[in-house]
């Protein structure tokens, strides 16, 4: 499984999750230090404010250290397995968001930072990157509507709305793109 | 390695966190029990990985750390005691045996109630945070008196569904078991139904964990243990 340049320390975060696991609070502080700023920055590109954001991240490391035993290296890597939690969780209370209508208003309403626009995450995505390849070779609208989903943690039904298609048509692209991936990416 | 797009495509579709609350929930039911799934799903989080090293970097607010140490010591790794055996005579084994057969029942009215609850937190205090886990305590008629809310930052609390009678000079005592061995512990103590903020510091807390209300005298149990009449009872299930 590729690992990429930004994510070199790895092997420290599967050490530091084993000692998670035994109950040591400074293992988990490691990570925090590592990758607390970049899990913000996934966090607050699905759910647009930043307290939202660290409030996934602060129940994410949480369940970090709860389910540290349960993290299996066969399956794939530390980071990975830190990064599923974060993306879960961000989800949830997108979706919840979405549900509850606080005061603020649902987070749906707000717009997306130009940043995370698909062809600017794409500019972001390492050369080296074998994804960087097989999403390239994608036809743009089915590339962007990957990387909204992913990226934006948009639904079917918002990217149909987004990009004004029949939300059949997005399913059914998205999934023809999932394939072409995973051909070009075995 | 099998894959096929019987699995792949849901898989990624997963990842991708395209599956919504009904269908999510049925996906990862299966990839429970499914290893090809689960590594199918292994498989498409490795592969969009990158995308997540492409997000900016953000400096924690101050305080994040030490908001995420305070919830630490109510989520310590815990593991539910193993199956209970035996001690079919104590009064804790009968209920514990009894709750099992209250899960089918429970279901119905436990659904409607984490709705109505989620709606409450919402009017009573606003809270931002959902809860982590519920517990829909019944009444011996299945109606639901109380939810019992757990939060990912180790708060627990209680939130009355219906008014509940307690006699002159009596109170309401919650308890929780988590194992038989170490038997019911006291964890709040109420004149009349009312919102309240569980005690357990220092508690092991985790699903099917038996929350209950008992009415006691008004200074709480005397001998420690539950004496008095069992007024709901509930076991904790995680929130979808």
């Amino acid at each position: 499984m590729a690992v990429h340049a930004a994510h070199s320390h790895g092997a420290d975060i599967e050490q530091a999750l084993a000692a998670c696991a035994g109950g040591d609070k400074n293992a988990l502080r490691r990570i925090y230090d590592q990758e607390c700023p970049r899990m913000i920055g996934v966090a607050q590109r699905m759910l647009k404010r930043r307290a939202l954001a660290e409030e996934a991240v602060q129940d994410s490391f949480i369940l970090i250290w709860r389910h540290a035993a349960r993290f299996d290296p066969q399956r794939g890597s530390g980071l990975t397995w830190i990064y599923a939690i974060l993306r879960n969780r961000s989800l949830s209370i997108l979706r919840d968001e979405r549900r509850m209508e606080t005061d603020d208003g649902p987070v749906a309403t707000e717009a997306a930072s130009e940043e995370d626009d698909p062809e600017t995450v794409m500019a972001k995505l390492s050369d080296a990157e074998a994804l960087r390849g097989c999403l390239d070779a994608l036809p743009a609208p089915r590339r962007g509507m990957v990387l909204l989903a992913f990226v934006q943690g948009l639904s079917h039904g918002e990217i149909a709305g987004k990009l004004g298609m029949p939300l059949g048509t997005v399913k059914s692209w998205i999934r023809r793109s999932l394939i072409a991936l995973k051909e070009c990416l075995g | 390695m099998t894959q096929g797009p019987d699995r792949d495509i849901p898989a990624g579709e997963y990842v991708l966190g395209l599956l919504d609350g009904g269908e999510k929930d049925a996906f990862e039911r299966r990839m429970a029990g499914d290893a090809e799934l689960d590594a199918a799903v292994a498989r498409w989080q490795a592969r969009l990985a990158p995308l997540d090293a492409t997000a900016p970097s953000v400096e924690p607010s101050k305080g994040l750390w030490q908001r995420i140490e305070g919830g630490l010591d109510g989520a310590t790794a815990r593991r539910q005691p193993a199956a209970a055996k035996a001690a079919p005579d104590s009064r804790f084994a009968r209920w514990w045996n009894d709750l099992r057969l209250w899960r089918g029942a429970a279901l119905a009215g436990a659904a409607a109630a984490v709705l109505l609850a989620i709606g409450l937190v919402a009017a009573l205090e606003r809270a931002r945070r959902q809860p982590v886990m519920v517990a829909v305590l019944l009444t011996d008629t299945n109606s639901a008196a109380a939810v019992v809310n757990t939060f990912a930052d180790g708060r627990v609390e209680l939130l009355p569904l219906q008014d509940i009678p307690v006699p002159q000079g009596r109170a309401l005592e919650i308890w929780t078991l988590w194992d038989r061995a170490a038997g019911p512990r006291s964890v709040g103590l109420i004149d009349r139904a009312r919102a309240v903020s569980l005690r357990l510091e220092n508690l092991p807390l985790g699903t099917d964990q038996l929350f209950e209300i008992t009415v006691e005298p008004a200074a709480g149990s005397p001998t420690g243990r539950p004496t008095g009449p069992i007024v709901a009872k509930g076991l904790t299930a995680r929130r979808l």
